[in-house]
């Protein structure tokens, strides 16, 4: 820890003998690869040392992030933090490759009807509690101030969906570390990973019905669910055809796989974009292919209809570790301040309101479900965790709703920031509850 | 949308080109040599830039500008991380000796050929302009010793690929030119950095030799300190994935560091390679880690070489002639002067010079570095370097058989018989 606690020091005097001394002479804005360099090493230390405190490493990045970003010591300016952020896209390629990769349908067969209902039950009781929650306190957010009722219930339901997303990524590290076998952790860690795909779906569902709200004189019809219909089909035929040339260049490539896959998602999510702004503009077509979705379903492809799927993740994650490091921190340093001086009861509000709704979905689902008390009095504990794909879904909200969108993104980064600190300690603890953790 | 396409186009063709370079194994030596050591990307390049298809464009460039740092202290730190004194003891002096005399010699002849040809030409020709204007002296000797520099360097490719092809009666003679190739490039990378401390940043007012020491002591100051880094972070125990991210994090601060004060990422990538070699317990993993990527940044560097060059005809093509026929000459004499000095204890033909023509990556990392540093100056630079770049690797093979004597014909063709 010591050891740790020196390389942060000699990383800060040399990043400060440049920001703030100037034995060299004044610098004038600080390079983006310097910043990136010194975001890698200095988050990754902060994420060590908060570790070994108790708390999660992904906290300690986003702290890192905030506390060495604009707000704060002021490292790095707002500007420098914007060249960085097309690694976001790099990133969110990234966890919707390992996210689809994740889920086995082997795995999944055998809790079938647990997972439905978990699903099912989970999701409607949060998104609709929190939805509802969030109009109602509309009133003391001063950006929804001047909204109409439509659009704040619209509104309200972004906040809904990211409730519902999950962190397959900390679950899988609350439980290797605790090495915990059983029945209640591969329910958990199955809902968690299914939930993934099943919020991105869901998301973009409820994006384009907002989006459908917010435009003057439109409203829900048969034709906007077939188009939506549509958008999903389109998105996972794209997916299978991208996870079928993954399956192809899995043979052929081995050190470079990782920077040809994320080079392709990082194409996957501009070229989706550029392709609905393109529509829109030249055809007046309302066309949104959500990329996350189609890198999603690449990942499930390759792990699914194909004997790579380990090798597909062994080498995605051989690589993950400086894209999330490098997202996360860029996230805490997005965060905005003077947003979240005003917002922070709001994002407390909503914590609080979505344990409480998982808390009741889980148990009604699991009664249901007929699952032994012992598990489905637990599974919320394990269901709090929030992290990569919620912190990337609120990217998606900021681009395609920049006029409210970065409101929205500081209260829940401080929600989610918060998830990601009670929620490792409570899959923890139900763990040891249910006697299925090892150590 | 320029800068996206410009960019997946690069990392692609950067990682799948890497991988299919070495494959045509019937075609010319010489067009294998170019092959090998990534020419045709410089080719790529042109067509990408604005001399092509217009894609990496001046702004796009810019943009990229942090890869190219990456890329260049990534470039210095492997060369570096090779330079481990207690195991370059092990090795005989002569390699040593002999290689610095021809790089020396080499580094000499061409920077005085080049200070006393472009001399005429400079100022009419606009080869020195702002902010340089004011000093055509000392921005010349600089352009001169930067040549002088990259002209000493020697790629092992084309070595590389006439000992896949054929066996020698003179092994002795092949390794000693390969291990001059290697080793000659530590020189040139210091004769670089003693031209760029000649006029130390954009805004030096002139030579001044305690500015030009302390350019020096710093690049070595913004090298020691990520290293000191990278092995205070390495003690612990750490996963294949944290180390991962060591390397990539203090490669990305050195040439961060450097370029931020306007010193050259390749040199304090050297020296941060260098020291985390002696230093750190871990530098053989991470100088394993490192080389998996290096053809991809060798064939990034290239694109960008390709992409910014912007062809230039009339003296330009006089001076290149001559660079290309002094460097062969510095390399000849060198190589000559070296073995009868430190004489190596086996016959070594008086014109074994001729087998270090290939030109290669650190040729191509010092040109685009001084670019990175001096961009106004850089052009015919870049125009001589692309121009000798081909020129030496399409002769270079035939001239390394001309000096080691082959026993096999192609083994290329008895296996395709077989």
């Amino acid at each position: 820890m010591v050891q740790r606690f020196l390389s942060l020091l000699l990383i800060l005097a040399a990043m400060a003998s440049i920001v703030y001394a100037t034995p060299f002479g004044q610098p004038g804005t600080i390079s983006p690869a310097l910043v990136l360099g010194f975001m890698l090493l200095a988050a990754y230390c902060i994420g060590f040392l908060l570790e070994q405190k108790g708390l999660p490493r992904i906290t300690g990045y986003i702290f890192a992030g905030l506390l060495l970003g604009p707000h704060f010591l002021n490292f790095y300016s707002k500007e420098a933090v914007l060249d960085l952020s097309f690694l976001n896209s790099l990133a969110l390629a990234f966890i919707a490759f390992c996210a689809g990769g994740e889920l086995k349908l082997a795995n999944l067969r055998s809790k079938l009807k647990s997972i439905i209902f978990l699903i099912s039950g989970v999701t409607s009781v949060v998104f609709t509690g929190v939805t509802l929650v969030v109009f109602l306190l509309s009133g003391l957010m001063p950006f929804m101030s001047r909204f109409d009722t439509v659009t704040k219930i619209a509104v309200s339901a972004i906040f809904g969906v990211i409730a519902v997303a999950r962190s397959p990524s900390s679950a899988i590290a609350v439980i290797s570390e605790t090495k915990a076998k059983g029945n209640y952790t591969d329910t958990v860690l199955s809902v968690t990973v299914a939930m993934d795909v099943v919020i991105i779906i869901f998301f973009a569902v409820v994006m384009s019905a907002c989006e459908l709200l917010m435009t003057p004189g439109s409203s829900l019809s048969p034709v906007f669910l077939l188009d939506l219909l549509l958008e999903i089909v389109v998105a996972f035929v794209l997916g299978f055809l991208l996870g079928k040339l993954i399956i192809f260049l899995i043979e052929k490539l081995k050190v470079e796989f990782p920077v040809v896959i994320t080079a392709m998602g990082f194409l996957v999510i501009k070229f989706s974009h550029l392709i609905g702004d393109y529509l829109q503009g030249h055809l007046d077509m309302h066309v949104n292919l959500e990329p996350l979705l189609i890198c999603m379903a690449a990942g499930f492809t390759v792990q699914n209809f194909s004997k790579h799927g380990s090798t597909f993740l062994h080498r995605m994650d051989n690589v993950s570790y400086p894209i999330y490091i490098a997202f996360f921190a860029i996230t805490g340093a997005s965060i905005n301040v003077e947003v979240l001086k005003t917002a922070w009861f709001l994002g407390l509000v909503i914590v609080i309101t979505r344990i409480i709704m998982i808390y009741i979905g889980s148990t009604l689902s699991g009664r249901l479900s007929g699952d032994p008390p012992v598990i489905f009095r637990n599974t919320w504990l394990g269901f709090i965790t929030q992290a990569g794909v919620s912190l990337g879904l609120l990217a998606e909200v900021v681009r395609r709703f920049p006029e409210f969108g970065p409101a929205i993104q500081t209260i829940l980064i401080a929600a989610i920031t918060l998830n990601q600190v009670v929620g490792p300690i409570a899959f923890k603890f139900a763990l040891f509850k249910v006697g299925e953790a090892k150590r | 949308m320029k800068l996206l396409l410009a960019f997946v186009i690069m990392l692609v063709i950067a990682v799948l080109g890497s991988r299919f370079t070495f494959l045509d194994r019937r075609a010319s030596l010489g067009f294998r040599s170019i092959m090998l050591t990534g020419t045709e990307y410089i080719f790529i390049g042109v067509l990408l830039g604005s001399l092509g298809l217009d894609i990496l464009d001046t702004e796009a460039l810019k943009k990229m500008e942090p890869f190219l740092i990456l890329a260049l202290c990534w470039v210095g730190f492997l060369f570096g991380l090779q330079f481990k004194i207690r195991d370059l003891k092990k090795l005989p002096g002569f390699y040593f000796f002999i290689s610095a005399a021809q790089a020396v010699m080499t580094f000499c002849l061409v920077a005085l050929a080049m200070y006393f040809i472009l001399k005429p030409f400079a100022v009419a020709t606009a080869l020195i302009v702002t902010p340089y204007v004011e000093l055509p002296g000392i921005a010349l000797l600089m352009i001169a010793l930067t040549l002088g520099s990259s002209s000493s360097c020697t790629a092992q490719s084309a070595l590389a690929i006439v000992s896949k092809t054929y066996k020698f009666k003179n092994r002795r003679l092949l390794d000693l030119m390969r291990y001059i190739s290697g080793l000659d490039g530590f020189y040139a990378l210091c004769f670089f950095a003693a031209a760029v401390s000649i006029l130390p940043g954009v805004g030096a007012a002139g030579f001044n030799l305690l500015q030009s020491l302390k350019w020096l002591s710093f690049s070595c100051i913004l090298g020691i300190i990520p290293a000191l880094i990278f092995i205070s972070l390495s003690r612990l125990r750490f996963s294949n994935q944290e180390f991962l991210l060591f390397l990539i994090g203090t490669v990305t601060f050195c040439g961060g560091l450097a370029y931020q004060l306007d010193y050259s990422p390749l040199i304090s990538g050297l020296v941060c390679g260098v020291f985390t070699a002696n230093f750190s317990r871990h530098h053989m993993r991470a100088f394993s880690e490192i080389l998996h990527a290096e053809k991809s940044i060798y064939v990034i560097l290239l694109l960008l070489l390709g992409a910014a060059w912007k062809f230039q005809t009339g003296y330009i093509l006089i001076v290149t002639a001559i660079y290309i026929t002094v460097r062969i000459l510095g390399k000849l004499l060198g190589t000559y002067l070296g073995a009868k000095i430190f004489n190596p204890g086996f016959k070594v033909p008086p014109t074994c010079g001729l087998c270090l023509l290939s030109e290669g990556g650190h040729a191509v990392a010092i040109i685009m570095s001084f670019k990175l540093l001096y961009p106004s100056i850089a052009e015919p630079l870049v125009t001589i370097l692309v121009l000798s770049l081909i020129v030496n690797e399409i002769i270079s093979p035939w001239f390394i058989l001309s000096q080691c004597t082959p026993i096999d014909p192609l083994l290329g063709e008895k296996k395709e018989q077989a």
